[in-house]
């Protein structure tokens, strides 16, 4: 933890989404209207008023924006979540058990890989017309657990082999105390790393789904804004204030999850730290007349 | 040998998995394609009209026949008849829609691929550079731009703004695509945007997939042997540490080919282009099953032959593959 808050890169990436969270949070505190009503003229410019302007109906995009992104926070946080637990539950059980557990999942995880993700969303979120967001987040965990799964499970057979593990076993610890007492704790940065990732992935393919119309219209989140942007033309009639709130807003969640990345894939692997430090070394060599390469 | 077998047989298996899901999904979705032509024809359809059209679209009997006639139709690639742009045969508009696809997607990715690597090799082997600190973030931030924003922005900056390419369509309304010059400067001009909105979101992930693996490679004692030994920078990246740390981009490749046909939605919707998202798109709006299936079943085979040529790829490329003979 203390590694992790000495990363720049995760720091300003966590200070990000901290922002993000708070705002979106205190939404119905900090929205000056309501976001699923008329609040003025359609497309009236940002000021005094209406400090981001107002959509083509009139409604504040302000306060759309706050009150789109506590859904779409959401949608990718159950995303994130879900994907994660279903990828730690199956890839410590197949790394952990082995055998014949181990070849069935996977099977299982080499299929959800394999599988075709996105289109096969688009069908899963028609399912049910108008699909509401926490609906999306399901189905994007559901397509979106293999890459945790594969990960912890070559960590777990890892882990497995070690010493501590070994003596908990021979000291008769029953196996699942051994799976969340030995093994887990040892996995927490790759747990977070696949939690940021598949946040990401949700919070992205949540955007995308709305906008080619496949989310539920009448919810207000970042990418139905989006949409009704473009339903809108408000690019056409010089509305950018439409487009621009929710794409930044999405925009800076993401680069931000792709920081805390950054700074766990740091932490995981030193060799990405070193290439920092590495370039001081020798940017410093470099001044004294001297050059290195070994960095 | 027995490692392609093994995947072999995992293939198969996944495939069959796949098939009975894109058989059973549309299957699941509310209303059925006769409902909607039904509602559709407001009343002029009697009830026992309703059974006949059913039994036309072999969407009688229960499911476990209709699962086995889908089985047997597929084994003779018979994708049956679009319910939507009936009588149209499912597989030409299928195939239509392929092409197009198949063409944007393909160029696409074959550029992001290719700027994506360079650029990869470039910042790891001057890490610390300029070059890499100034593109390195700015790609985690493209990695982070969602499409939609993308392709809208182009679209109205080159479109709106400056009216410098065509609003949409993969060629003009008058033009009949043929193998001529004339045609393929229209159609390329058309590309231009939409090839340019997936390259821009893409390229991005490619360099730091590559910078990162190379990086981790460069510390590895074979290169410092390689150094030891006295050997050009020149050969030491391109032979030694770029060859390796494209094996697993070219998993990732392999994928992102299967992915070709699964269409480029956002930019197929945005640029109004004739491709595989938007035709899915009509299709599960007007629950054309068929096209749904037809789909899926394209796109499944597209990413497991994408696979199998990856690990064929790998195996090649990887001698420890070869002997090993398993993972």
């Amino acid at each position: 933890m203390q590694t992790f808050l000495t990363n720049r890169k995760a720091v300003a990436g966590l200070v990000i989404l901290a922002i993000f969270i708070v705002m979106s949070a205190l939404a119905p505190i900090l929205a000056p209207h309501d976001p699923y009503r008329r609040a003025g003229k359609p497309h009236v410019q940002p000021g005094f008023e209406h400090v981001l302007g107002t959509t083509r109906q009139g409604k504040d995009v302000f306060s759309q924006l706050l009150e789109g992104g506590r859904t779409s926070l959401t949608v990718g946080f159950i995303a994130g979540i879900s994907a994660t637990l279903i990828g730690l539950g199956v890839g410590i059980s197949a790394g952990y058990f082995g055998g014949k557990i181990d070849e069935v999942l996977t099977f299982f995880v080499n299929v959800v890989l394999v599988l075709p993700a996105m289109p096969l969303i688009i069908v899963l979120a028609s399912f049910v017309e108008e699909a509401s967001p926490t609906i999306i987040g399901l189905v994007l965990a559901v397509t979106g657990w293999g890459w945790t799964a594969r990960t912890i499970r070559t960590q777990t057979m890892a882990i497995k082999s070690r010493e501590f593990v070994l003596a908990a076993e021979l000291m008769g610890e029953r196996k699942w105390r051994i799976i969340l007492r030995e093994i887990l704790p040892n996995m927490s940065s790759f747990v977070v790393g696949g939690f940021v990732l598949a946040t990401i992935y949700g919070i992205l393919a949540e955007a995308a789904l709305e906008f080619i119309g496949l989310g539920s219209p009448s919810s207000v989140t970042w990418g139905t804004m989006l949409y009704w942007a473009q339903r809108a033309q408000a690019l056409q009639v010089g509305a950018w204030w439409e487009i621009w709130p929710p794409a930044v807003a999405i925009m800076l969640t993401g680069a931000a999850l792709v920081l805390i990345n950054f700074g766990v894939d740091e932490i995981t692997s030193p060799q990405l730290r070193a290439a920092r430090i590495g370039g001081r070394i020798k940017r410093f060599l470099k001044r004294r007349g001297r050059s290195v390469d070994v960095f | 040998m027995i490692f392609l077998l093994r995947r072999l047989g995992f293939y198969f298996a996944a495939f069959m998995v796949a098939i009975t899901l894109n058989f059973l999904l549309p299957r699941l979705m509310p209303g059925d394609p006769t409902t909607r032509i039904f509602a559709s024809l407001r009343g002029k359809l009697r009830p026992e009209q309703l059974d006949v059209l059913r039994e036309a679209y072999g969407l009688d009997g229960s499911l476990l026949d209709q699962y086995l006639n889908y089985l047997w139709a597929l084994l003779h690639l018979d994708f049956g008849i679009s319910t939507v742009h009936y009588p149209e045969p499912t597989a030409d508009l299928l195939f239509y829609a392929a092409g197009w696809t198949l063409f944007l997607v393909g160029v696409a990715i074959a550029l992001s691929f290719a700027i994506g690597i360079l650029m990869g090799i470039y910042s790891a082997w001057h890490r610390g550079g300029f070059f890499d600190s100034v593109f390195t973030p700015i790609n985690v931030m493209m990695n982070a731009f969602t499409p939609a924003v993308v392709a809208l922005l182009l679209w109205y900056a080159f479109t709106m703004q400056w009216t410098i390419f065509p609003l949409g369509r993969a060629h003009d309304i008058n033009l009949t695509p043929g193998w001529n010059l004339a045609s393929a400067g229209n159609i390329a001009w058309h590309a231009v945007l939409p090839v340019l909105s997936i390259v821009l979101v893409n390229f991005g992930s490619w360099h730091l997939g590559m910078r990162n693996t190379m990086i981790n490679l460069l510390n590895e004692d074979f290169v410092v042997l390689a150094r030891a030994k006295g050997l050009s920078d020149r050969r030491i990246r391109n032979r030694y540490v770029a060859r390796n740390a494209i094996l697993p981009q070219i998993t990732s490749l392999a994928l992102s080919v299967g992915y070709v046909f699964g269409g480029a939605f956002i930019a197929e919707v945005v640029f109004n282009y004739p491709g595989l998202g938007k035709f899915t798109l009509n299709a599960i709006e007007s629950r054309d099953y068929t096209f749904i299936q037809a789909q899926l079943t394209l796109l499944t085979c597209s990413v497991l032959v994408a696979n199998l040529i990856s690990d064929v790829c790998n195996v090649v490329l990887d001698p420890r593959l070869r002997r090993a003979g398993g993972h």
